[in-house]
């Protein structure tokens, strides 16, 4: 039987859209925050007043030398383990929870992928100075970078890609 | 340039392994740093801060303090003052159940509490003698049980002398001193009728002092207040017709009081200062560490402690 020489279904690589990385990182954060930030969020729940104005919340804090003490290492321990999450799953799948839902991956530049470059890519969690100055820095470069890379991405050679597909054309038979 | 297309390798299984791992290391880390650090309990859930005064009132802790009730008044100030920067905090209520202590402890503390731009009032329970009355009459409005032990107006400075006892075993004390005073007050040695003059001397002028401070607290003269500053206690009944105390009752006459003069729904909230495992810890190596040296200079030089003379109130 003669077979039909249709055009094969072609896929590359392309940056992912902003968008969709936008709702990836929300959707990690979601889980994070239902998962291992949990006793944090109780936590703070209880050290920080409740039924009270912003600016009396915030002259509380301020007068209290406890809670500064306090939240500085809470938020630390907090970052290091987000920055565990993205960079297990990250170095082993290529994909967070977020990603995988929509349908997004972690690639390297280099053919060989090194622990440093997952490392690289999250240092923007830190909340140490200098790294404080990434939370704006990091994510205004995914809107003037040709390949919507952050920063941190172009530092570690990463970026973060989605799947393209080429439809083969319907020939219409009159 | 475009990448190979990625392999796609997504495992739940692992996923759900990182987030437990994450999870219960977030657990122990919450628990780990409470426990090391130490929070302060403070909210702004309430509008009256109470802050307790128990046991004897010392300066600052100190290693052996750490399993009896003492009252530093650095912690005690410290938690005045930060009630008194709480806009939230209309009141302040001190619950006192303290022989007293060091003179200096007492009036720094006494001096936090005529400081705060809030309304005082002194809640005294079982004891609130000598040093802890000086606190208490700092505070806008004193509350005590009839039963309740105050008053003690007067200063302490006795101790222990021993020279008969050391001659009876042929010890002799060897006095080297550069400054005539130097050992004054050594326990090894008869006091002088000098040395006692000049101690009586120390002791008079700091009651005059704790006097004028409860005459001036309590609105009372000078006098009224010298007459029952002899040292002797009075029960809550009694201080109070001598004035000494504003309302015989507990806690609730306190939080009617409050209520009233504020017009406030008083809702109370504690103040106390969280000592994290690091600080108990610490303070009881530190124990271990001068228990040891101590032994060791005693076995080297065969000398004991010196029992030191304490001005207390």
């Amino acid at each position: 039987m003669k077979r039909l020489n249709l055009p094969q279904e072609r896929t590359f690589t392309g940056p992912a859209l902003i968008w969709k990385r936008v709702a990836a990182f929300f959707i990690d954060i979601l889980v994070l925050n239902l998962t291992v930030l949990f006793p944090f969020r109780k936590f703070f729940q209880n050290l920080i007043p409740k039924g009270s104005s912003f600016s009396e919340t915030y002259n509380y804090l301020r007068s209290s030398t406890n809670f500064t003490t306090y939240a500085t290492v809470i938020s630390f321990v907090m970052s290091i383990l987000i920055i565990m999450y993205f960079f297990m799953l990250e170095k082993r799948m290529g994909q967070t929870i977020g990603k995988m839902l929509m349908k997004i991956y972690v690639v390297s530049d280099n053919e060989v992928t090194k622990p440093w470059q997952f490392l690289v890519r999250d240092l923007a969690f830190l909340p140490i100075f200098p790294f404080v100055l990434l939370w704006a820095a990091d994510p205004l470069f995914m809107f003037f970078t040709k390949s919507n890379q952050r920063l941190t991405e172009i530092l570690s050679k990463t970026k973060v890609v989605e799947l393209y597909s080429l439809e083969p054309k319907a020939y219409n038979i009159i | 340039m475009m990448n190979k297309a990625p392999e796609q390798n997504f495992k739940w299984g692992y996923a759900v392994f990182v987030l437990l791992l994450l999870a219960i290391l977030g657990f122990i880390a919450v628990g780990m740093t409470s426990l090391f650090v130490g929070v302060d309990v403070e909210s702004l859930s309430g509008n009256v801060a109470l802050i307790s005064i128990n046991g004897i009132i010392l300066a600052t802790e100190d290693s052996t303090s750490i399993f009896s009730d003492v009252s530093p008044s650095q912690d005690i100030v410290e938690l005045i003052e930060k009630a008194g920067k709480n806009s939230n905090i209309k009141a302040i209520i001190l619950e006192i159940n303290s022989p007293g202590g060091s003179a200096v402890a007492s009036q720094e503390i006494a001096d936090a509490v005529a400081k705060a731009n809030k309304t005082t009032v002194a809640w005294i329970r079982e004891v609130g003698a000598s040093g802890a009355y000086w606190v208490a009459s700092a505070s806008d409005h004193i509350v005590a049980n009839r039963a309740s032990i105050t008053g003690s107006i007067g200063v302490i400075a006795s101790y222990l002398e021993f020279p008969g006892l050391l001659e009876e075993y042929n010890v002799s004390y060897r006095r080297l001193v550069s400054g005539e005073y130097k050992d004054i007050g050594s326990p090894f040695k008869e006091m002088t009728k000098e040395e006692k003059e000049l101690f009586q001397q120390d002791l008079d002028s700091i009651r005059d002092y704790f006097v004028s401070e409860v005459a001036e607290n309590r609105h009372l003269s000078k006098k009224d207040v010298d007459k029952v500053a002899n040292g002797l206690f009075y029960l809550g009944a009694q201080a109070k017709e001598l004035g000494l105390v504003d309302q015989l009752g507990g806690k609730d006459d306190v939080i009617k009081y409050i209520e009233k003069k504020d017009g406030i729904k008083a809702e109370i909230v504690e103040y106390k200062k969280e000592k994290s495992l690091l600080e108990v810890l610490s303070k009881v190596l530190s124990k271990q560490s001068f228990s040891v040296g101590q032994g060791i200079g005693n076995s080297l030089f065969g000398r004991k402690e010196v029992l030191t003379m304490k001005i207390t109130t």
